[in-house]
Formats: structure tokens, C-alpha cells, sequence
């Protein structure tokens, strides 16, 4: 019978000569490391995503009078609800987790450099677009959680004179955030934002593909370094197959990935619920212990320190472009960071900032 | 090569004809009506709030707070915190009105005191008129 699919499908097209030219003769460095695989995690994660995402769609109303029970039906009387709910607020918090690491390793290994600026900056868009998956996605339970933390960051927009207060009651659908902002982002949520972000993935993988995978800059130099006047493919002729060697370590890592996964979901189920996740929203009481989700603690916590809006808002946004638009300020040809003492120091500073802003937006 | 000209800017007039004529719709789809707020006034009998004490309205949809300032009178402010919109909660030990999302601290006059928020609490008109008060 397979047999029969795949005669079928030779003579029509082609695929013993599509699998040998697309996945067996294309080939990744020998030297390529661990990170290299977590780009695929990241799209693994995604689809985990989508597919969980549309298994709650079967049962969620988009609706603020009724969001809130049918959540909480989806976790007590949906058979196995729980389950699917759980594996998509966990893969929300842990999508993000490692789209960061897949971006700290790009760059620490310099990836981000000439040929590659673009496929950095697609990243980036897929980030924002993964960020803004977990704004909205954030809103629908309709809890008090959800409420608040929208509210608040659906006026960061106001910090701006003039145009802000109309950009966040276009966000909102009016003057606060109701019933109409709730159907505002559940479109966003999973009509707009899911074609968009296959949209930017099929830029980032056609770069990838058609410019060829960089080697990691240590050890001794391979292709790929190096002037560049003009379009080459980088191969590496010497190197690993990409199916099935680099596959398999692929899947090894997504595994991972869900061992992780169900280790939340088994062990420390509400790590990502917090408190004010199963009380319904209302409007008329801010509780005292709302906080972002993790990865906006640090942007949090400098809102809180910065004494002004205007500057407090100004620099994230500045900071935000400084990072998407880095490939072309650092243009120097070295790409090994540990030869370049002061980018590696920028580097651990600002990373080690992130974090201690992290853990103080946590704990006070 | 005249006309490959002219249809070549003929696609361009029609093509940006389409785009902009879908453009001003989409706009006035998104943003929301705007609606003229009612102004109804509210009205509060004075025995409800006791010197330096204060309670919770919601005046034309919007959350506020009547507060009886000790020797100063009654205030009523809007609720909504002017840096990032949660609600102030009023602190009567610290007689002050403390926003829980990013600690901004106001007077009870709506003054900023400390934190991140940019300008005083807005204030609505409020007067007494016998045993009640009236705002709005
Ligand atoms: C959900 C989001 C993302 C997905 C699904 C994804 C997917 C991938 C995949 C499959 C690869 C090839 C293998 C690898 O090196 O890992 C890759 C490479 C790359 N990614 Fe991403 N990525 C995402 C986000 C990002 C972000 C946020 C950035 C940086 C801002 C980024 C920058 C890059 C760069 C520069 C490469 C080229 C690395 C090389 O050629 O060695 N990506 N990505
Ligand atoms: S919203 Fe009140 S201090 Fe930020």
C-alpha cells in the first residue's frame, strides 16, 4: 500500500529526486550545536499552539457575559478540557521562553549578520506577533487577571500626545475596556494574528533556506565568513545531512519540549494561573496583585521606576527598535563575540539587567 | 511602448482608487462611535460619608470616589489612575488614594504625590445643597 502511494506519487512528482535535493543533499555544518535546533522548537510550539487553540475554540463564547463560565466549564465539565486548556496557557508562557533562547543564541553566535539582517528582522516580527498572541489571548478568559493587565496596557498608547487617546480607544473599542474590546481581540486572537505569523515564518524559513544555516563562529572559521559583494549560496559540502540527522535531533529537542510542558501541566498546574485568573472581571475593582506575565515583568518594573510616562513608555519603544533594526548598526565583519570583549560585556549586562528587573517586578 | 505606458499608469490610478477607497470605510469601521456622555447628575445624602471617610459611585460610566475630607469638604474624583487607567483605591490610614498597578500615590485633592502618573485625578463639579450632594 505505502509502497503504491509513493510509486504514485514518484511518477507524479518526482519525490525520491524532492527528497534528495530539498532534504538529503541539503546539508547543515558538522559543527552546528544544540541551539541550532531551537528555531524547530519554536515551530513546533506553534503548531502545539494552533491546534490546542482551536480545540478550546469548540467550546469558548466570545462573549463577556458568558467567557468567564465557559472557561470554567472547559476546566471542570468538558471531558479532558483541563488537558488542552492547560497545554495552551502553559505553551503560551513557554513559546515565548523559546523564541527568547532561539534569539539570544542567534545572536550570540552573530547569525544576525550581513547576509542575514532580514531573517533577523522577520524573527523579531514573529516575536511581536507571538507577544501579541499572548495580549489577546490574555483577555478572553475574562477574568479579573485578564481585565486589569489589559486595561493597563491598552493605555500605554496615551502616553503619546495627540494621537494616544485615540489609538487606545480604537484598541478598545471605547473609553475603557468592555465587551467590545473583548470581540475586538478575539478576532485579533484567531482570525488576524494566526495567518500573519505563518506569513512572517514563510519569510524567515524561505531566508534561512535560500541564503543557507550559518556556522557557530568559534573554533576554526568555515563558510560563510568572509566579504560579501554579492548573492552566494552557503553550503557546506562536508556537512550532515539535514533529514535525517538534523530531524532527529529536532524531535529530540521538541520532545523535550514537551516533557517540560506536561512537567508544568502535572506538577505545578496554576504556575501560570495566578490568583486573579479565577475570579470573573469587574470593572469596578482593580485588585491589589495583578502582574504581567513573566516576560513583561522587566518592561513592568521600569514603568514602575521611571517617574515620568512619557520617557517611561519612549525608551521601551526605543529599545524595542534599537533591537530589530541591530544588524545594521553592528556592521563589523567579526562575527565571534568572545573576540569582541565589549559586545560581550553589553551583551551579560543586559541580559543579567532584564533579569534582576524580572525577579524585582515579581517580588515587590 | 505608448501604451504599455498607459496601462501601466491606468493599473496605478485604479489600483490607488481601489485601496483609499477602502481605506476611509475601514478606518471609520475600527474606530468606535463616539458617543456624547450623558451628564446625569448624582445625588448623595450627606449622612452616607462621615468626616474623613469616603464612598464609591459611578459617575456617567465612569468609576469615582465622594470623599469628606476632613476641614476641607467634599471632593468627588474620578477613580481612574491618569497613568495607565486601574483604579486608585482610597487609603484612609495614609489619607491617600493608592493605585495598585504601578504605585502612584495621590492626594486627596487628586494631586500626584509620588509615582508614575502625569497629572492630578480629573475632578467633578460637586456642590451641597442642604443634607445632599450633588455632583455633576
Ligand atoms: C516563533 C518564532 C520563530 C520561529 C518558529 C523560528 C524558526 C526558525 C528556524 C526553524 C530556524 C532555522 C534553524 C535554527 O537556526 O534554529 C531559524 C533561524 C534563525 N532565526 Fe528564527 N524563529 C523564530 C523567531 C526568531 C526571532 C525572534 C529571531 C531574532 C530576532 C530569529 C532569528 C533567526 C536567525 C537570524 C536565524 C538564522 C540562523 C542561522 O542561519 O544560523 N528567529 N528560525
Ligand atoms: S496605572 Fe496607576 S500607577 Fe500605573
Amino acid at each position: 500500500m505505502w509502497r503504491r502511494i509513493k510509486k504514485g506519487l514518484e511518477v507524479r512528482i518526482g519525490l525520491e529526486d524532492l527528497v534528495n535535493t530539498k532534504l538529503k543533499r541539503y546539508t547543515v555544518p558538522r559543527n552546528t550545536n544544540i541551539f541550532y535546533t531551537l528555531g524547530g522548537v519554536a515551530l513546533a510550539a506553534f503548531i502545539i499552539q494552533a491546534l490546542t487553540g482551536f480545540f478550546l475554540l469548540i467550546y469558548y463564547v466570545p462573549h463577556s457575559d458568558h467567557a468567564f463560565r465557559s472557561v470554567q466549564q472547559i476546566m471542570t465539565s468538558v471531558p479532558f478540557g483541563w488537558l488542552f486548556r492547560l497545554m495552551h496557557v502553559v505553551g503560551a508562557n513557554l513559546i515565548v521562553a523559546v523564541v527568547f533562547l532561539h534569539m539570544l543564541s542567534v545572536f550570540f553566535m552573530g547569525s544576525y549578520k550581513k547576509p542575514r539582517e532580514l531573517t533577523w528582522i522577520a524573527g523579531w516580527l514573529m516575536l511581536l506577533v507571538v507577544l501579541t498572541f499572548s495580549l489577546s489571548g490574555n483577555l478572553l478568559p475574562w477574568s479579573q487577571l485578564s481585565y486589569w493587565t489589559t486595561t493597563v496596557v491598552t493605555a500605554m498608547p496615551t502616553a503619546f500626545p495627540y494621537v494616544g487617546d485615540y489609538i487606545a480607544n480604537v484598541l478598545r473599542g471605547g473609553e475603557f475596556v468592555s465587551g467590545v474590546t473583548l470581540n475586538r481581540f478575539f478576532a485579533l486572537h484567531v482570525a488576524l494574528l494566526p495567518p500573519v505569523f505563518v506569513l512572517f515564518l514563510v519569510v524567515h524559513i524561505f531566508l534561512i533556506r535560500r541564503i543557507g544555516l550559518s556556522s557557530p563562529p568559534f573554533g576554526e572559521q568555515t563558510a560563510g565568513s568572509g566579504e560579501w559583494n554579492e548573492y552566494r549560496h552557503v553550503s557546506y559540502p562536508d556537512g550532515y545531512s539535514f533529514y535525517p540527522y538534523f530531524v532527529l535531533k529536532e524531535l529530540y529537542m521538541v520532545l523535550a519540549y514537551l516533557v517540560v510542558m506536561f512537567f508544568v501541566i502535572t506538577f505545578v498546574p496554576t504556575l501560570f494561573l495566578p490568583q486573579g485568573a479565577n475570579i470573573p472581571a469587574d470593572p469596578l475593582k482593580t485588585p491589589a496583585y495583578i502582574k504581567p506575565q513573566w516576560y513583561f515583568l522587566a518592561p513592568y518594573q521600569m514603568l514602575k521606576l521611571i517617574p515620568n510616562k512619557f520617557l517611561g513608555i519612549s525608551i521601551q519603544l526605543l529599545l524595542l527598535a534599537m533591537f530589530i533594526l541591530w544588524p545594521f548598526f553592528d556592521t563589523g565583519r567579526e562575527r565571534n563575540i568572545l573576540k569582541r570583549p565589549l559586545l560581550l560585556v553589553a551583551f551579560l549586562a543586559s541580559l543579567l539587567l532584564w533579569i534582576v528587573l524580572t525577579v524585582w517586578g515579581r517580588t515587590s | 511602448m505608448k501604451r504599455r505606458k498607459f496601462l501601466k499608469s491606468l493599473l496605478a490610478l485604479l489600483g490607488s482608487t481601489t485601496l483609499v477607497s477602502f481605506a476611509y470605510p475601514l478606518v471609520r469601521f475600527i474606530a468606535p462611535p463616539s458617543k456624547k456622555a450623558e451628564v446625569k447628575r448624582l445625588s448623595l445624602s450627606k449622612g452616607d460619608i462621615p468626616a474623613g471617610e469616603a464612598r464609591e459611585v459611578v459617575f456617567n460610566n465612569t468609576p469615582a470616589i465622594v470623599i469628606n475630607r476632613p476641614g476641607k469638604g467634599y471632593i468627588a474624583l474620578s477613580k481612574v489612575c491618569t497613568h495607565l487607567g486601574c483604579l486608585v483605591e482610597f487609603n484612609k490610614e495614609k489619607a491617600r488614594l493608592i493605585c495598585p498597578c504601578h504605585a502612584g500615590e495621590f492626594s486627596l485633592d487628586g494631586k500626584v504625590l509620588s509615582g508614575p502618573p502625569p497629572k492630578p485625578l480629573t475632578e467633578f463639579p460637586l456642590r451641597v445643597e442642604g443634607e445632599s450632594i450633588i455632583i455633576g
